[in-house]
């Protein structure tokens, strides 16, 4: 079904927290494991802008429902990290704009270069990139809601289990965007498919994996989707892909925390 | 003349409240109903038409932005996320106007060819360029970015202005006026950084010199149509008291942290139709 990108950015609203009771984690502290994962978490929504920028360095930015759907994501995802900074602030962290200035600077060469990577990636093989960006862009959201969720599921705590409900859906409607733009683009174009697949199967790493380090990576996914439940999770991401024109029995989830060495 | 009012430059700008307040969508409360008996001019709707490109072009700017170091500043970044929000907002109610007289929603209506001048070409460049010029640059470049940033707003502001002064629509004054005072946050924001930087650093002077000797303005018009930017000029800058609406803005660009007459002059100059 096609996405009602006049209806999304209508809807679009920043994540509300107002109601729930965030003095509440004073008197019934989160566990420093849960801490450790918010940060993560917290960190890769506030990044979204450094990806916006690799995604507006290709023609995607001249397509008039990606630049509407771009600005309202980009929004929603910052009051993502601003919701989970208010967490960790009520625990004694805080994350500042310094703070997040100071991993961007980490990123070195590697960031520095990347634009212009992608940019002339973007430029040989034009609108099928476009393709590629926005299948990217439903495996990392698909596997967003999917860590929301399960983190929600294994918390006992009331008000996070809420908050991070409340964050999951609004993932959603990201991964409804992202899968209807892939769809339609995959399906015009064989060539887009093989690239896709090419790219996804060989660069796709887990989301945050390119700005934060790796052992964060490794506790982050080796918290929420290891054992019985969690290899369940990654099989479902994995036929969500592969759901996709073109990308018939892909296993990129699976590959990712093989590598990162998750315990089934 | 300029008849807004200057924003407060509350320093430090409050950033967080900027994000948690901004203005999502108001076409709801415009007046459109209006229109019926008192229609817009077609010179009217010709620059609401431009700018609501103007305003919807924020993707195009921030590709241009974040290639360089600005998107390693957490606070600007944090910034530029609500602007282009609010932006959005601003060009969809422009929007509503224009189709209030039964026109369609400017993304549905194609763009005519942009100006070739020679000038201009280092404006043009695309995102390999930008993100290769800029490596090694470092942090002076953000200070360039929210200078022209600053300037832009200004020649917005003295264009609604103008629009409001001469138009016969209330609505329109009314529409204008909101958008306006949405705008005066935008301005706080990038007055407090050029301020501060310009102060702080003398590559960032030096860069930004270098850049408004080469600056097309409002910013993104080099991908606009040669027609569009034209009619702007003409009805902001032609005519009495054009010139010296460009030369109050000229002036304001003097007096900024290691700028002078010299900028100012340049800047003014590449206002005029």
């Amino acid at each position: 079904m096609a996405f009602d990108i006049d209806k999304y950015a209508a809807g679009s609203e920043r994540l509300g927290w107002d109601d729930l009771d965030l003095e509440h984690f004073r008197q019934n502290p989160l566990s420093p494991e849960t801490l450790r994962t918010l940060r993560y978490m917290a960190d890769v929504e506030y990044h979204t802008v450094c990806y916006t920028r690799d995604l507006l360095t290709t023609p995607s930015h001249k397509d008039g429902d990606i630049s509407t759907f771009m600005t309202m994501w980009n929004r929603e995802e910052f009051w993502h990290g601003e919701a989970l900074g208010a967490v960790l602030e009520v625990h004694g962290i805080t994350v500042d704009y310094d703070a997040l200035r100071a991993s961007r600077l980490k990123l070195g060469w590697r960031d520095r270069l990347d634009p212009i990577k992608q940019s002339m990636l973007g430029k040989i093989v034009g609108s099928d990139f476009v393709a590629v960006h926005m299948s990217w862009g439903a495996a990392n959201e698909w596997s967003a809601v999917s860590a929301y969720k399960r983190m929600a599921d294994l918390e006992t705590d009331p008000v996070l289990g809420e908050l991070l409900r409340r964050i999951a859906k609004q993932e959603t409607r990201h991964v409804a965007f992202y899968v209807s733009q892939a769809r339609e683009r995959l399906q015009k174009s064989k060539r887009a498919q093989k690239l896709t697949r090419l790219l996804l199967s060989k660069f796709w790493a887990p989301v945050g994996s390119s700005i934060m380090e790796r052992d964060d990576v490794q506790f982050v996914f080796g918290q929420i989707m290891s054992g019985v439940e969690g290899r369940k999770e990654m099989k479902k991401l994995d036929n969500n892909i592969a759901s996709l024109p073109g990308m018939q029995g892909l296993t990129i989830f699976e590959k990712a925390l093989d590598g990162l060495g998750v315990a089934a | 003349m300029t008849t807004s009012p200057d924003p407060q430059v509350a320093r430090p700008f409050d950033i967080r409240e900027f994000t948690r307040t901004a203005q999502g969508n108001f076409r709801s409360e415009l007046d459109l109903a209006s229109y019926e008996s008192e229609p817009l001019s077609a010179q009217e709707l010709e620059f609401l038409r431009y700018a609501a490109r103007l305003e919807a072009a924020t993707m195009e700017h921030l590709r241009n932005l974040l290639v360089t170091a600005t998107h390693k500043d957490a606070r600007v970044t944090a910034f530029l996320v609500t602007w282009a929000f609010e932006k959005f907002w601003m060009a969809d109610a422009l929007d509503a106007v224009l189709e209030a007289h039964g026109l369609p929603r400017t993304r549905t209506v194609p763009e005519g060819a942009p100006r070739r001048s020679a000038d201009e070409a280092i404006q043009r460049s695309g995102p390999i360029r930008r993100a290769l010029a800029a490596v090694g640059l470092g942090t002076p470049i953000v200070a360039v970015h929210m200078t022209v940033g600053l300037i832009d707003e200004w020649i917005l502001r003295a264009a609604y202005d103008h629009l409001r002064e001469t138009t016969t629509s209330s609505a329109l004054r009314d529409t204008i006026g909101r958008i306006q005072i949405i705008k005066t946050r935008h301005e706080a924001f990038f007055a407090d950084e050029t301020d501060w930087r310009l102060r702080d650093s003398k590559a960032a002077v030096r860069r930004a010199r270098a850049a408004l000797l080469t600056a097309a303005w409002p910013i993104g018009g080099v991908e606009r149509a040669a027609v569009d930017r034209d009619m702007f000029e003409t009805f902001v800058f032609g005519g009495t008291g054009g010139a010296a609406r460009a030369e109050s803005i000229g002036t304001r660009v003097a007096a900024l942290p290691g700028m002078d007459a010299r900028m100012g002059s340049v800047t003014a100059k590449k206002l005029l139709p």
